[in-house]
C-alpha cells in the first residue's frame, strides 16, 4: 500500500505534465488538419488540407527522399562511432570518462552555430576548398560541397556521431570481460569473438542509437536551410514553410501527422523484423 | 498557531500582489504604447518628435522577423497599439478587423506623403495605413562574376546562370517573379496559368543554388561569390555590396521592377489610440522619416524627406520620382485565397525534387 502510493506520488507529476504539454497539444493538432484555415472555427470541418496533400505525389517524393537521408545518416553515424565507442571502451581504461567528455564536448556548443561552422568549411572561400586550390587539384572556388544533399548529409553524420555512441558506448560497457576471457580459453579467435560475443551484446545499444539518429534527422529543417541550398530540402523545411511563411496550419499539421503515423511504422517494422536478441548471461 | 501565522502572510502577500496588478491594470490606458515592428526600426531617431512630446513614454516593442509571424501574432489575440505590415499584408489586416480607420486630421504630417503612396493605405475610401518606407524588389548583380548582366526577369531563366542564382524564398515574390517573366498579370491569373507559372518556377532550379531567406544571407552570398546573381533582392543588397566596393548593379528589368511599401496601422483593440497617432505622426515626420530610408537605403514616403536623403542613393534608386511607383509593378494586397495559392505553389515547387 504505502509502494504503491509513493509510486503514484512518483509518476503523477510527470504524466499530468505529458497530458497537458503533450498529448493534449497532440490532439489539438490532430484537430487542426480539419481546420478550413489556421484561423477561425474548428466547425463545420474541411478535408482541403487533406485534399492538397493527398492530390500532390511531390510531397510523398520528397518525404521518401528525406526518409532515405536519414536512413543513410543513422547507418553512417553508427558505423562511425561504434569504433569509437569500442576504443573508449576496450582500451582507455581509466581516462575513459575523461575521453567521453571529450567527445561529447562538442554538443556543449549551440547546435546553430556548429551547423555554421560547416558552411565556413564547405564554403567557396572555405577551408576545404581553399586546401584544395593550394593543393593545385581545382582552379577556382565553386562551392562544390555546399548547398547540396551532401552537404546535408556530412554536417548531419558530424552532429550526431557523439549521440550515436553513447548507447552504444553503454551497452559495451555493461559486457562482462569474462565473456572475453571464456570465449578466449575456448579457443575463438578475437574477430570470431567480437562478431559471436561483443557484437550481439552490443545490438541494443545499436538500435537505441539508430532512433536517436533517424527519428530527429527524418523531421530536421535547420541544416537543410543553412547548408542545403535547392536540391538539400527536406520534408522538415516544408512542414516549417506551412506554420511560417504559408500560414497554412491546417496542411502544416496534417504533414506533421504523416510523418508521426511515419515514425511509427517505421518503429514497429524495426521491431518486428530486426530481432535484439538479448543473449542470457549467467554470472 | 505557527502555521496559522505564515498562512495569514501569506495571504496578506497574495492580496497585496493582487491590488497591486490591479492598480497597474487600471492606470493602463495611455501611459504605454506596445508597437508590433520589425526589429531594427525601434530606433529613437525614427520617432524623436513623439519622445520630445511625451518624455515620460518609452514604447514597448514587440519584434517579428517576417510579415506572417506578425499577422499570426495579431490574429492570436495579442494586444498591440501599432503595427507596422508591409502592403501585400494590409488587406489581410483590413479583412480580419485587426486594425481600424484613421483618422487622417489627426496626422499633421499626412499632406506630406506621396499621394500615390498614402492612397495605397486605403480601402473601402477609408485610410487604414500610414505608408513609411518603400522599396524595390529586383535583381542585383555581381558584374565581375558574370559574361552578360540580366535585363529582365526572364534572363533569371537563361542557361548562362546555371548554378548561380539565389532567389528569395517566398511564395508571393517566386509567383510575381514568373508571372513577370511569363507575361502575365499575377494579380489576375488563370488556373492555367497558375500551373504555367509553377512549371516555370521548377524549370528554374538549374539555375539555383540556393533560396535566401535574410537579407544578411543574400548579402554574404554574392560577397562571398557563391552566387551571382541574387533574385528578389532589396535596395540594401546592391547598397552595402557597392559600399564595400564590389562590382555589382542593381537592374532595371524590362518588366519592371517590383517594388512595395510598409506603413503603419492602429489595432482596432487599442486602448492608447491618442499615444498611437502621436507615434505614427511622429514616424513619419520628414527628418524621422529620412533617418529611417538612410539607414536602410529605402525611400521615404515624406515627400519633404527627399532633399534630406543620400544623393547618390536618390539618384539610383529615383527616391524624388514617385512616378516610378507607378511605372515599377507595385505589389498589390493580397486575399487570403490568393496568398494560400501562391505559397501552396512555391512549397510544390521546392517539394519537386
Amino acid at each position: 500500500m504505502e509502494n504503491k502510493r509513493r509510486l503514484f506520488a512518483l509518476i503523477t507529476p510527470p504524466s499530468v505534465f505529458l497530458l497537458f504539454f503533450f498529448m493534449v497539444p497532440l490532439v489539438i493538432m490532430a484537430l487542426y488538419t480539419l481546420k478550413a484555415s489556421s484561423f477561425g472555427p474548428l466547425l463545420p470541418f474541411s478535408f482541403t488540407a487533406f485534399e492538397n496533400f493527398f492530390s500532390n505525389p511531390s510531397y510523398f517524393v520528397l518525404l521518401l527522399n528525406s526518409s532515405r537521408l536519414a536512413l543513410l545518416t543513422a547507418v553512417l553515424s553508427i558505423l562511425l562511432a561504434y569504433p569509437v565507442a569500442y576504443y573508449l571502451v576496450f582500451y582507455t581504461g581509466a581516462r575513459r570518462v575523461m575521453l567521453l567528455t571529450l567527445l561529447i564536448l562538442p554538443a556543449w556548443i549551440s547546435y546553430l552555430l556548429r551547423v555554421l561552422a560547416w558552411k565556413v568549411i564547405l564554403g567557396s572561400e572555405g577551408l576545404l576548398n581553399q586546401l584544395l586550390i593550394q593543393a593545385g587539384l581545382i582552379q577556382d572556388g565553386a562551392p562544390i560541397l555546399l548547398y547540396s544533399q551532401a552537404a546535408v548529409l556530412i554536417t548531419l553524420v558530424y552532429v550526431w556521431i557523439p549521440f550515436a555512441a553513447l548507447p552504444i558506448f553503454a551497452a559495451m560497457e555493461r559486457i562482462d570481460p569474462r565473456l572475453h576471457e571464456a570465449a578466449a580459453d575456448l579457443g575463438a579467435s578475437p574477430s570470431v569473438t567480437f562478431w559471436r560475443v561483443t557484437f550481439p551484446l552490443t545490438m541494443p545499444g545499436v538500435a537505441s542509437a539508430f532512433f536517436f539518429v533517424f527519428i530527429p534527422t527524418l523531421g530536421e529543417w535547420v541544416t537543410p536551410t543553412l547548408v542545403g541550398g535547392v536540391s538539400g530540402i527536406m520534408y522538415g523545411n516544408l512542414i516549417q514553410d506551412q506554420f511560417g511563411r504559408a500560414l497554412n496550419w491546417p496542411l502544416g499539421a496534417l504533414m506533421s501527422m504523416v510523418l508521426l503515423v511515419l515514425v511509427g511504422v517505421f518503429s514497429y517494422i524495426f521491431n518486428r523484423f530486426i530481432p535484439i536478441t538479448e543473449v542470457p548471461v549467467s554470472s | 498557531m505557527k502555521l496559522n501565522k505564515i498562512k495569514n502572510v501569506v495571504l496578506l502577500l497574495l492580496a497585496a500582489a493582487v491590488l497591486a496588478a490591479c492598480g497597474g491594470s487600471a492606470a493602463a490606458p495611455n501611459t504605454q504604447l506596445i508597437v508590433l515592428e520589425w526589429s531594427g526600426y525601434e530606433e529613437p531617431s525614427y520617432w524623436e518628435p513623439f519622445a520630445l512630446q511625451h518624455p515620460e513614454i518609452a514604447p514597448e516593442y514587440s519584434f517579428f522577423g517576417e510579415d506572417a509571424e506578425a499577422f499570426s501574432k495579431a490574429q492570436s489575440g495579442f494586444q498591440f497599439d501599432v503595427v507596422h505590415p508591409c502592403g501585400s499584408w494590409w488587406g489581410l489586416y483590413v479583412e480580419a478587423g485587426l486594425v481600424q480607420p484613421l483618422d487622417v486630421s489627426r496626422l499633421s504630417n499626412f499632406d506630406k506623403l506621396f499621394p500615390t503612396l498614402a492612397e495605397h493605405g486605403q480601402f473601402d475610401g477609408k485610410q487604414y495605413f500610414i505608408p513609411w518606407d518603400w522599396a524595390y524588389e529586383s535583381i542585383t548583380v555581381r558584374t565581375d562574376l558574370v559574361d552578360e548582366v540580366p535585363d529582365s526577369w526572364a534572363d533569371l531563366w537563361d542557361p548562362q546562370y546555371a548554378g548561380q542564382v539565389a532567389i528569395f524564398d517566398s511564395g508571393e515574390s517566386t509567383f510575381l517573379t514568373a508571372a513577370y517573366a511569363l507575361g502575365y498579370d499575377p494579380y489576375n491569373t488563370t488556373p492555367e496559368q497558375q500551373e504555367a507559372i509553377k512549371q516555370h518556377l521548377i524549370a528554374l532550379k538549374p539555375n539555383l543554388l540556393t533560396y535566401w531567406v535574410d537579407y544578411t544571407e543574400i548579402n554574404q552570398l554574392l560577397a562571398a561569390g557563391d552566387v551571382a546573381v541574387g533574385a528578389n533582392t532589396w535596395n540594401d543588397a546592391w547598397a552595402t555590396l557597392a559600399d564595400e566596393g564590389y562590382q555589382v548593379e542593381y537592374v532595371n528589368p524590362k518588366e519592371g521592377r517590383i517594388s512595395y511599401a510598409c506603413g503603419f496601422g492602429i489595432s482596432a483593440n487599442s486602448t492608447n489610440v491618442d499615444l498611437a497617432y502621436d507615434y505614427i505622426n511622429a514616424l513619419i515626420d520628414a527628418q524621422s522619416n529620412a533617418n529611417m530610408a538612410n539607414d536602410f537605403y529605402y525611400g521615404a514616403a515624406n515627400m519633404e524627406s527627399v532633399p534630406l536623403l543620400d544623393p547618390d542613393l536618390v539618384d539610383v534608386f529615383q527616391f524624388d520620382d514617385p512616378a516610378v511607383l507607378a511605372s515599377s509593378n507595385f505589389q498589390h494586397p493580397l486575399t487570403q485565397e490568393q496568398r494560400q495559392m501562391m505559397t501552396t505553389i512555391w512549397n510544390e515547387v521546392k517539394a519537386e525534387q
